[in-house]
């Protein structure tokens, strides 16, 4: 094993590695910080590029830019209010605040501790994690691999947007379009057009559903927002404030860390319950909200800790957790790696340069926002009326060089069309292609469960790991539908 | 009509569509089924009676449970009409651009979908970096595309002379 780690370290420490990690780290910062621009985004654009590169550097690629988008998104919600990413929207909370006293630089430098803290400490729960939980996924069969796909697509469609009923339309819209091609008897379903057969390409729909729908949004709506950015002023994090903020940053690594692992939840959710929790237990509680640094390293270490997290039901299970998990697994895929438990027997070897190389993107991390910091107030100022075409360039030139497809830029648009409906009509767009790309393995294993009990249903309930999932899932919609009820019981009290 | 009721509509029609018309219609059984195998239209077939079932909820939720109006949209204040108008603009645009390539070629056709698309955002200032995206954008990452990563671009009927 010894042998196998120091080999996969000689593999990763080559020039071209840490360029790629570092371009990622960039990348993703810089798209984090525009705000508009998500780290999903980051990533969908740059899949098209990691075709034309070797499995390992194309994933660290996808991992650094997830990484450093997730802590880019602090820098606009510190410098302009207006959270790069979803996850930062409780760091806008005091990092703006804190911008406004003239302590901006002080913000985002606790952003960034956190931000490198809760990184580091979450890939080493996907170290310590993944592999044993790969091994106890060896012996499970069909039924239960069905059993745990629907357990994440009801937990995804259970946090996504603001209803469960929503979030499973949604993914029941995903799972549609994912029988449109050939099936594994060879039937061909809803191939209206030649090109059909062959099925829809992951690239297409996810960027399509990701990032069109903002374009369209800025035509039709044209609600851009423009901001000044404050000042970056003091600078320093002294030894102080870091130790006072110490206990809040390991605890929102280790909350970040649980969550990530739990297919669905994400960075989102992990930063707005570390902020809870910081706030509960803090003695500066009352601080939270006007400017408190334990506020933004509250946030900022759980949404970096969940991003290492978020790779364990991935690598172990094949299971992708969010939208952006979702789409590395569309690269592991491109790049003939199969995620599960078998790739820790077949690719040991990738594994580990992965989860070395991962190890050293946090420390990347930490100095390309040191280096870059200045020039993040000029970024979050990009008008997106110039930005947003050239998102649209970057996904048309992309996914045409990937199979020289016209068929998949006409999938490209249309789906982007797809997703302004879903945002028009409050339906959730990450349930969708969670069961896009988790559909046909979902399908293919509730059939082969048919196919060997002889058609007999029951044995999707036939074990207890099946019956783990079955309560899991019935726990989640409870625990949906509870707090659905009590939201409608305020809001009929509030209109009364 | 109240917007849960409609999106209500909408996903019963769509779900109850593909159930009745398109799966019978575009999921053909084949002749043999090995085994046990359940045939290759039950799996969307199932989906989207649970989808109707699902669409069938949302709309009894959204008539007999209304909840407070969901949050606006935020907008520059334009007529629904207006934009209405600009969404059908801009489909017309995507429709244009993917029946130009054939005949412009990818990089002209590009070329006139970026300046089309930053006109539809408003945008009118920037004049040089208008300029840039729409027209030195495309040229570099044809370049990029198909010098580096061997990517052959279409090229149009009419433009095929000049190279592109």
């Amino acid at each position: 094993m010894l042998n196998e780690i120091l080999s996969a370290l000689v593999a990763v420490a080559t020039l071209q590695n840490l360029l790629i990690m570092i371009a990622g780290i960039w990348g993703g910062v810089i798209v984090g910080a525009i705000p508009g621009m998500t780290g999903t985004m980051a990533v969908t654009l740059a899949l098209p590029f990691t075709f034309y590169m070797d499995p390992v550097p194309s994933i660290l690629l996808l991992v650094a830019l997830y990484k450093g988008s997730t802590y880019g998104g602090s820098v606009s919600a510190i410098l302009i209010k207006t959270p790069g990413t979803a996850s930062a929207a409780c760091t806008a909370l005091d990092g703006y605040p804190l911008a406004q006293q003239g302590k901006a630089g002080k913000a985002l430098n606790m952003a960034l501790y956190s931000s490198v803290t809760g990184d580091f400490i979450s890939n080493l729960s996907l170290i310590f994690f993944a592999a044993p939980l790969a091994v106890l996924a060896l012996h499970i069969g069909p039924p239960e691999f069905f059993m745990l796909m629907l357990f994440a697509l009801t937990t995804v469609a259970g946090v996504s947007g603001s209803s469960l009923l929503m979030g499973l339309v949604s993914a029941a819209l995903g799972l549609l379009l994912a029988t449109v091609g050939e099936d594994m008897y060879g039937s061909f379903r809803f191939a209206f057009t030649p090109d059909m057969q062959a099925g829809l390409s992951i690239a297409p729909v996810l960027i399509g559903l990701f990032a069109l729908p903002e374009l369209i949004k800025l035509v039709v709506m044209r609600a851009a927002k423009k901001e000044e950015a404050a000042k970056l002023g003091a600078q320093h994090v002294t030894r102080a404030e870091f130790m006072g903020s110490l206990k809040t940053i390991l605890k929102g690594s280790v909350i970040g860390s649980v969550l990530g692992a739990i297919p669905g939840i994400g960075p989102s959710s992990a930063a707005f319950f570390s902020y809870g929790e910081a706030q509960r237990s803090s003695k500066n509680g009352a601080n939270f909200g006007k400017g408190e640094l334990e506020g933004i390293a509250a946030s900022e270490s759980a949404n970096n800790g969940a991003c290492g997290a978020t790779m364990i039901p991935l690598l172990a299970l094949g299971v992708p957790g969010d939208v952006i998990t979702g789409v590395m697994l569309g690269a592991f895929m491109i790049q003939g790696l199969t995620p599960g438990p078998l790739l820790f027997q077949t690719n040991i070897h990738e594994v580990y340069m992965l989860l070395i190389g991962m190890l050293v993107s946090s420390v990347l991390l930490f100095f390309a926002g040191k280096i870059t910091m200045r020039m993040f107030a000029k970024v979050s100022l990009i008008p997106q009326t110039l930005l947003t075409p050239l998102v649209l360039l970057l996904c048309i030139f992309g996914i045409y060089s990937i199979a020289s497809s016209p068929f998949d830029v006409a999938v490209l648009l249309v789906m982007g069309v797809v997703g302004f409906a879903m945002f028009l009509l409050n339906i959730p767009a990450a349930p969708f292609l969670i069961a896009f790309i988790l559909g046909p393995m979902l399908e293919e294993n509730l059939r082969r469960a048919l196919a060997i009990s002889r058609g007999e249903p029951a044995v999707l309930l036939s074990s207890p790991i099946t019956w783990v999932f079955a309560a899991l899932i019935a726990f989640v919609l409870f625990i949906t539908m509870r707090r659905e009820i009590q939201k409608f019981i305020a809001e009929r009290r509030v209109n009364q | 009509m109240p917007k849960p009721v409609l999106r209500g509509l909408i996903i019963v029609g769509f779900f109850a569509l593909t159930a009745f018309i398109l799966v019978p219609a575009f999921v053909p059984r084949p002749a043999f089924i090995p085994g046990f195998a359940p045939p290759p239209d039950m799996w969307p077939r199932t989906v989207s009676l649970a989808g109707i079932a699902l669409g069938v909820l949302a709309l009894l939720f959204a008539v007999f449970r209304p909840r407070a109006d969901e949050a606006p949209l935020e907008t520059d204040g334009s007529s629904r009409a207006r934009m209405a108008g600009r969404f059908a603009g801009l489909m017309l645009a995507f429709v244009l651009f993917l029946a130009a390539i054939p005949v412009l070629g990818f990089l002209v056709s590009t070329m006139l979908l970026t300046l089309c698309i930053v006109l539809m955002t408003g945008e009118r200032g920037h004049r040089i970096w208008i300029a840039l995206l729409a027209f030195g954008a495309p040229i570099l990452l044809q370049l990029f595309f198909s010098s580096a990563l061997g990517t052959q671009f279409p090229k149009g009927v009419l433009t095929k002379p000049f190279g592109f």
